[in-house]
């Protein structure tokens, strides 16, 4: 179980992450949800270790993560907002060198690496360079490598972002099927059907806060609200939509 | 000369600025490096070895016109070859600069600019810094010299300056026209995916071809030497002695038995310039839409992606990264090539004499200094390497999989550096030894060249908490001047002192086991220091973003 007890993290005066507490479950999808801007990255990149907090503490299955991040990083997974990669390496180098780094098991981790390039459509592709590759390519590629080792954690950020329709399908599949076997999964997206079909709770940030954290269900009923972006619009929106798009229209148009 | 620039149309003059400013491979330097003051540091190291060559040149100005005709004729040799050695560097530098690229074809295509505008915009662009580079080796030189020549054959000062400056820029034209034509071939008669590998092979055979040429190729010092049957059979091949025949013809000194090499200086001048220009005129009017039209994706060939374990599966990991990043990042490349190059230069000019005696020599202070500077080029220039950032924004990457202690990533950085950098070195000084030198002293030599290798590894890694690649120590900020006079004064200098002292221990085995004992001492001491400091270091991840928007510099203006 991951879970973030009053989170911080502020650059100079700005809190990109304001008091942030929340629960991810083994064997649920937590969704995250929260407009541009809102710390949805910042507090994954913080659950990943990679931006040290201000302040609050992060546990998981019980323990400070901090404790012993090596040990923690060996059971968590991570698929970044933005698919920066070496991208003077070919598909299967990258991953070949991603199962060294974690020191796993020479024929197990080319078995997998095989698996998931062939699984993921990559696998005619995998001796060209990543430079080559499309987004949806490199996102197939991210999400090979973070689950190269099995892990008990998955932290997804914008997973979805660049993928085909049928990959995007074999990703929503997978996200259900991987809580199913008792990973706990915490994904931030802005598609909120997605969000809405296969999250069992969401947890919605604005301005750094966080201003919904149940299951869909619990929020639908509570609010009296039919969907999951009715639900989102209502909580963090402040924006009237056609009034904006009109503008730019007549901006433009002159 | 302001007015004529404006007479120029706006966009040759908007492309020219660019291209000036981009004609040193933009990956091989930083964005944010200041590159008119790179190639003013660059044009300031060769002001001053033309300095150098001028006050010797002043200080021969009494010498008797038969002892000067000897000078001269060795000077005029080596000023030639390396002024060909240097636009040859620079050729290698600005490889590919000449040619379309995709970001030209992507970014201007669409707007309303021929084809030819581009490719003069280019030229006039590559022509300014091999001009600069002309004007600064020649700035003191190209003026005493021509008068020592004219003094020496009794002839006309003002037509000897002028054949001097007409052949330093024909010499000039010629290799540049030829690395052209050769690219400029190649690209057409290639397909576009197989020319850009070829092309990065090309150019480390070129680095390779100009500093073997320049420091294995004889000086000859008098006419009659030249004209003997053997060394003319030699210089048939040499470009830099059809120049000097050029040289010669066009100050009207030109001995009759030269005249061939001076018919082949015109004929490879012209060559050069036409096979160049055409192949440049083909290329922009075919490669552009070929290069918007190819593929972003590119099949790899599966041989090269031979992974074997090399040591634990981290110093796999990273040595196998290092290696890939060297041959596919241009920047590395490039960079690591000129290290590499002065690694070569050294080699080949600790082994000229031995080469053209075509004996075995014994074992000389010259080879035992060279074979310490190899060795110091080799690791520092990896080690120089692998603080150039390949793509700071994907450390994140390493820093997740981030599983080991310190120690571990410092002691793979280490084998990297062994393995790639002291063990190359090392092996070339064998090669060198075994092949020149007595086997007795060689072997003892080579233990304490490994030894300095281990040395020299071992400092390069103090306070390095970091893997290659993963911070930002940028190129174009670099002291050249500091680095190259640095380099000369001190390291040359120490490096022929401990030959000196090593060659004296080579015939005192006391005195030579206790030099092997301190090297061993001193290399436990740094490698022990570098294991207790790593075991309380945080691994160091550069966390500055690269920047992405480059500033135009004019808020000063407003």
């Amino acid at each position: 179980m991951l879970e973030l007890r009053n989170v911080s993290k502020h650059f100079c005066k700005i809190f990109a992450v304001d008091d942030v507490s929340f629960t991810a479950r083994p064997g649920e999808v937590t969704g995250y949800l929260g407009p541009n801007g809102s710390g949805k990255s910042t507090t994954l990149k913080i659950i990943t270790g990679l931006i040290e907090m201000t302040s609050g503490q992060i546990l998981f299955d019980g323990k400070s993560i901090h404790d012993d991040l090596i040990a923690y990083k060996r059971r968590m997974g991570y698929v970044p907002e933005e698919p920066y990669l070496y991208t003077h390496l070919s598909g299967v180098e990258y991953l070949v060198m991603i199962s060294q780094l974690r020191d796993l098991p020479t024929r197990q981790s080319s078995e997998r690496i095989d698996g998931l390039l062939r699984l993921l459509s990559l696998y005619d592709d995998r001796h060209a360079s990543i430079s080559g590759y499309s987004k949806g390519m490199r996102q197939k590629l991210l999400i090979s490598a973070a689950l190269l080792h099995n892990p008990d954690l998955i932290l997804l950020d914008e997973p979805f972002s660049g993928l085909d329709v049928g990959s995007a399908l074999i990703l929503r599949s997978l996200i259900k099927e991987l809580a199913a076997r008792g990973k706990v999964v915490l994904f931030s997206s802005h598609e909120l059907d997605t969000v809405e079909r296969i999250s069992d709770r969401v947890v919605i940030l604005h301005r750094a806060k966080v201003v919904a954290d149940d299951s869909i269900e619990r929020l639908r009923s509570m609010m009296d609200l039919p969907t999951l972006e009715e639900i989102f619009s209502q909580l963090v929106v402040e924006q009237d939509f056609a009034a904006t798009a009109r503008q730019i229209a007549e901006l433009v148009h002159g | 000369m302001g007015k004529i620039i404006l007479l120029l149309p706006l966009q040759f003059r908007v492309l020219y600025r660019q291209f000036l400013l981009r004609v040193i491979d933009l990956e091989a330097l930083s964005i944010e490096a200041d590159i008119p003051g790179f190639i003013g540091q660059f044009a300031g190291v060769l002001i001053f070895i033309s300095a150098i060559s001028a006050l010797k040149a002043l200080s021969l100005a009494d010498a008797p016109p038969e002892i000067l005709r000897g000078i001269c004729w060795t000077a005029e040799q080596q000023h030639i070859s390396g002024i060909m050695l240097v636009v040859g560097l620079f050729a290698v530098v600005s490889w590919d600069a000449t040619f379309p690229d995709k970001r030209d074809a992507l970014v201007l295509s669409p707007l309303p600019i021929t084809s030819h505008v581009i490719l003069l915009a280019k030229l006039a662009a590559s022509s300014t810094i091999i001009g600069v580079a002309i004007l600064s080796l020649n700035f003191a030189a190209g003026f005493m010299w021509p008068l020592l020549v004219a003094k020496a054959g009794a002839s006309d000062p003002l037509r000897a300056m002028a054949a001097y400056w007409l052949t330093m820029m024909a010499a000039s034209a010629f290799l540049y026209g030829t690395v052209l034509t050769v690219q400029g071939i190649t690209a057409l008669l290639l397909p576009r995916g197989l020319f850009l590998r070829l092309s990065a092979l090309l150019q480390l055979a070129a680095f390779g071809l100009f500093l073997g040429v320049y420091f294995l190729q004889p000086t000859i010092d008098n006419q009659a030497a030249m004209t003997t049957a053997s060394n003319h059979h030699l210089l048939v091949f040499l470009p830099s002695f059809w120049f000097f025949a050029l040289f010669n013809q066009l100050n009207g000194s030109l001995p009759a038995s030269l005249g061939s090499l001076a018919t082949e200086a015109w004929i490879g001048l012209t060559l050069a310039v036409t096979g160049a220009g055409a192949s440049l005129l083909f290329c922009y009017l075919r490669t552009m839409r070929k290069t918007i039209e190819e593929p972003d994706l590119v099949p790899g060939a599966r041989g090269l992606h031979w992974t074997p374990r090399l040591g634990s599966a981290l110093q796999t990991a990273v040595l196998f990264f290092t290696i890939r990043s060297l041959v596919r990042s241009k920047q590395h490349r490039v960079i690591f090539a000129f290290f590499l190059a002065g690694v070569l230069g050294t080699a080949l000019f600790s082994v000229k004499d031995a080469w053209w005696a075509g004996r075995r020599m014994p074992l000389s202070i010259d080879f035992l200094a060279s074979s310490y500077l190899m060795m110091v080029l080799a690791v520092v220039g990896l080690r120089s390497v692998f603080a150039l950032p390949i793509t700071l924004h994907a450390n994140w990457v390493l820093r997740t999989t981030q599983l080991r202690s310190t120690r571990q990533y410092v002691a793979a950085t280490r084998y990297t550096l062994l393995l790639l950098a002291a063990l190359p070195a090392w092996l070339l000084t064998v090669m060198l030894s075994y092949s020149i030198y007595p086997w007795r002293e060689g072997v003892a030599h080579l233990a304490v060249v490994a030894l300095w290798g281990l040395v020299l590894t071992e400092l390069s890694l103090l306070g390095f908490y970091k893997l290659p690649f993963t911070c930002s120590v940028l190129p174009g900020k670099t002291n050249i001047q500091f680095l190259f006079w640095g380099f000369f004064v001190f390291g040359v200098i120490f490096a022929y002192m401990f030959a000196d002292f090593e060659i004296h221990t080579l015939h005192d085995p006391a005195r030579f086991r206790l030099l092997l004992a301190v090297l061993v001492a001193i290399s436990v001491c740094l490698w022990s220091l570098n294991w207790h400091r790593a075991r309380s270091a945080v691994l160091y991840f550069e966390e500055l973003p690269q920047e992405t928007i480059t500033t135009l510099g004019i808020a000063s203006l407003s």
